[in-house]
């Protein structure tokens, strides 16, 4: 069992007052794990596999993801890592607008973990945030496979 | 090869027909002519043979009265004056049968009239001289009576030739009215073939002319379909861009919005720790405290927040309309078959507890249709129809609407009427439009419901109308294939 204070928490979000709106509910929560975040699906992915401190190297880490990005389509970071050996167990919440039936099932057919709307309407999207705070702090990640 | 006008086919085909059957009457005619008169000369050439007959028999009488009378000169037998006694009666008898049968010809009556006198002449002569015999013995020294014969004899060959003339002469008017007939009957059997060929003719180049533009027709129709198909396809690829486009364009909206909203919340959580810190300075060190900065955190700043949260909020419905309304058309169609008894029954259902408190009476016509057509867009569509007709009711008016349906042709008209507030005629189009509303505004909406019902009209092939005046009620009439095809609405 791992300590899950150590957990990275990866967001991918083109929006930077999404970003801060989301960081500063999951501080609201009591959650204190660093938060990386990460404007474009490009630099996301390189830090993904290559970077010393990422999850495919070392450290556990939790994916948050936006669906909407400029330079790629969020379901082909999604797709990204749940084909990779050593990212694959890495769990991943999407956070997106989209509430569309179809894109949906496409996330959890590609293996997304949780599927959250966000909410348009402040107080319930500050709740669900909060709630994915208190989620986040009991949620058991995996240790990478190189340390496994 | 000149085209036949309608009305000159028709007028030809009569005209040939009336003259061929006027031919045909005519010809009739003629021959009933030509026989009345070969029967007038059959009876003629009959009655030569009598005149014959009766020529040659008193020929026959005339020469066995005077064979008789000679034998009774030479031998003085009484059986020859017996004879010649008998012939003295019977030959004038078979002589005066000619005058009487003769009298239609004049040459014939005046030799009738000159053998009349000889025989009687002849006749006297005779008997004289058979009287003279009883007395003396034969004397045919100064015997007339010879003469006379003769004269009767020749006489009565003449008749008889006059007669065997006329018989010629009739027999061959005969056969000339016979061949008239001949001739006749032959020109009109020709003038008839004319005139049936003549119609076939024309029937046949009308028949042409009609196969050529029928065929010509159908291939219209043949390019018109393709064309419309053609239509259809470009019509429903605009549609999908335009549904794309709007989802697009109300996902990414939401996204700042998002954050006007949020940091607007933000705002006002900051503010409350602002407003209670300008309460503790007002009480504890009231000098500290300016009147602007008062203003600004205990009015201004909250009455710009209510209204940012108000008109974010408003734009939060637009949005999530138009999202509704690209998702709507974005649905997979499944074209079922659609009673529209039960269809309407469970849409008139889900708000009757509106229309019992509103006091509104919903009638549904009897014997609704069943149609081919996806079963959630007509819910949509006349769940729309009906709450509209529900929510804009002509106060002081007990409220009535009428759901009626029926088929014409390939499509089924329903039309759902009510008598409220109407509409006016100038905003008739507008109000199907994303937004637009009409009359008085004192209903809850976003102007969406009619163009939403719209919208998903097209993609059911069915055209939505409305017929209305102000403050007479509404009629929404949606005209809708029976059955629906989804090449017709690949969208």
């Amino acid at each position: 069992m791992n300590d899950s204070r150590h957990v990275t928490i990866v967001m991918i979000e083109d929006d930077e007052g999404h970003a801060r709106l989301i960081e500063r509910n999951i501080r609201r929560a009591g959650i204190m794990n660093e938060i990386r975040h990460f404007a474009d699906g490009g630099s996301a992915l390189k830090y993904l596999h290559n970077d010393v401190n990422g999850p495919a190297l070392n450290g556990p880490a939790l994916v948050l993801l936006d669906l909407n990005l400029p330079d790629m389509s969020g379901t082909d970071i999604l797709a990204d890592i749940k084909s990779n050996e050593k990212l694959r167990r890495t769990p991943v919440v999407v956070l997106t607008t989209t509430d569309d039936k179809v894109e949906i099932q496409r996330c959890y057919d590609l293996g997304c973990n949780v599927y959250i709307t966000k909410p348009v309407n402040y107080e319930s999207f500050a709740d669900a945030i909060r709630q994915l705070g208190l989620f986040l702090s009991v949620i058991q990640v995996p240790e990478p496979e190189a340390k496994a | 090869m000149a085209k036949l006008s309608d009305r000159t086919a028709n007028a030809l085909v009569l005209a040939a027909v009336v003259s061929g059957f006027l031919l045909l009457m005519g010809i009739g005619l003629a021959g009933i002519v030509v026989m009345e008169r070969n029967l007038r000369f059959t009876e003629l050439v009959a009655h030569t043979y009598e005149v014959q007959d009766a020529i040659s028999e008193y020929r026959v009488l005339n020469e066995r009265m005077e064979t008789a009378r000679r034998g009774y000169l030479l031998s003085a037998n009484p059986r020859f004056s017996t004879v010649f006694e008998q012939m003295t009666t019977l030959a004038p008898a078979a002589l005066q049968r000619i005058g009487d049968l003769t009298q239609d010809s004049p040459a014939q009556q005046a030799r009738f009239a000159r053998a009349k006198a000889l025989a009687q002449d002849q006749i006297s002569l005779a008997k004289a001289s058979v009287a003279n015999r009883q007395a003396s013995a034969a004397d045919f020294a100064e015997d007339r009576v010879v003469d006379d014969t003769r004269a009767l004899r020749d006489l009565s060959q003449e008749m008889a030739k006059d007669e065997a003339a006329k018989l010629v002469q009739r027999n061959r008017e005969r056969i000339n009215s016979v061949e008239q007939l001949i001739v006749l009957v032959a020109l009109g059997g020709l003038l008839t073939l004319g005139i049936a060929v003549g119609s076939l003719w024309v029937i046949w180049r009308y028949t042409r002319d009609l196969t050529r533009s029928r065929d010509e027709l159908g291939r219209l129709n043949e390019n018109l379909e393709d064309e419309v198909a053609a239509r259809t396809v470009e019509l429903s690829r605009a549609n999908e861009e335009i549904q794309r486009f709007a989802y697009i364009v109300s996902h990414d909206l939401r996204s700042p919005l998002v954050n006007v909203m949020g940091f607007t919340s933000e705002l006002e959580a900051a503010a409350k720790p602002l407003g209670a810190l300008v309460e503790r300075v007002e009480t504890e060190a009231p000098e500290l405290l300016h009147p602007d900065a008062k203003l600004a955190v205990t009015s201004d700043l909250p009455e710009s927040l209510r209204f940012i949260r108000a008109s974010t909020q408003k734009m939060d419905r637009l949005i999530n309309a138009i999202l509704r309304l690209s998702r709507e058309g974005r649905r997979v169609l499944t074209p079922q078959r659609v009673d529209l008894n039960v269809l309407f029954a469970t849409v008139v259902s889900s708000v009757k507890h509106r229309a019992d408190e509103l006091g509104v009476e919903i009638e549904i016509a009897p014997h609704l249709p069943v149609v081919v057509s996806d079963r959630l867009a007509l819910e949509q569509i006349f769940s729309n129809l009906v709450e509209n007709a529900l929510k804009y009711l002509k106060p002081g008016r007990p409220g009535r609407i009428e759901i009626r349906a029926q088929p014409r042709g390939e499509r089924v008209i329903v039309e759902v009427a009510d008598n409220g507030r109407g509409i006016d005629p100038k905003d008739h189009s507008r109000i199907f439009d994303l937004f637009r509303r009409s009359g008085a505004q004192d209903q809850p909406g976003e102007g969406i419901g009619l163009a939403h019902a719209r919208t998903l009209g097209y993609r059911l092939g069915a055209t939505v109308t409305v017929d209305s005046t102000l403050d007479e009620g509404a009629t929404f009439r949606v005209s809708l294939p029976a059955s629906l095809t989804l090449e017709a609405s690949a969208a």
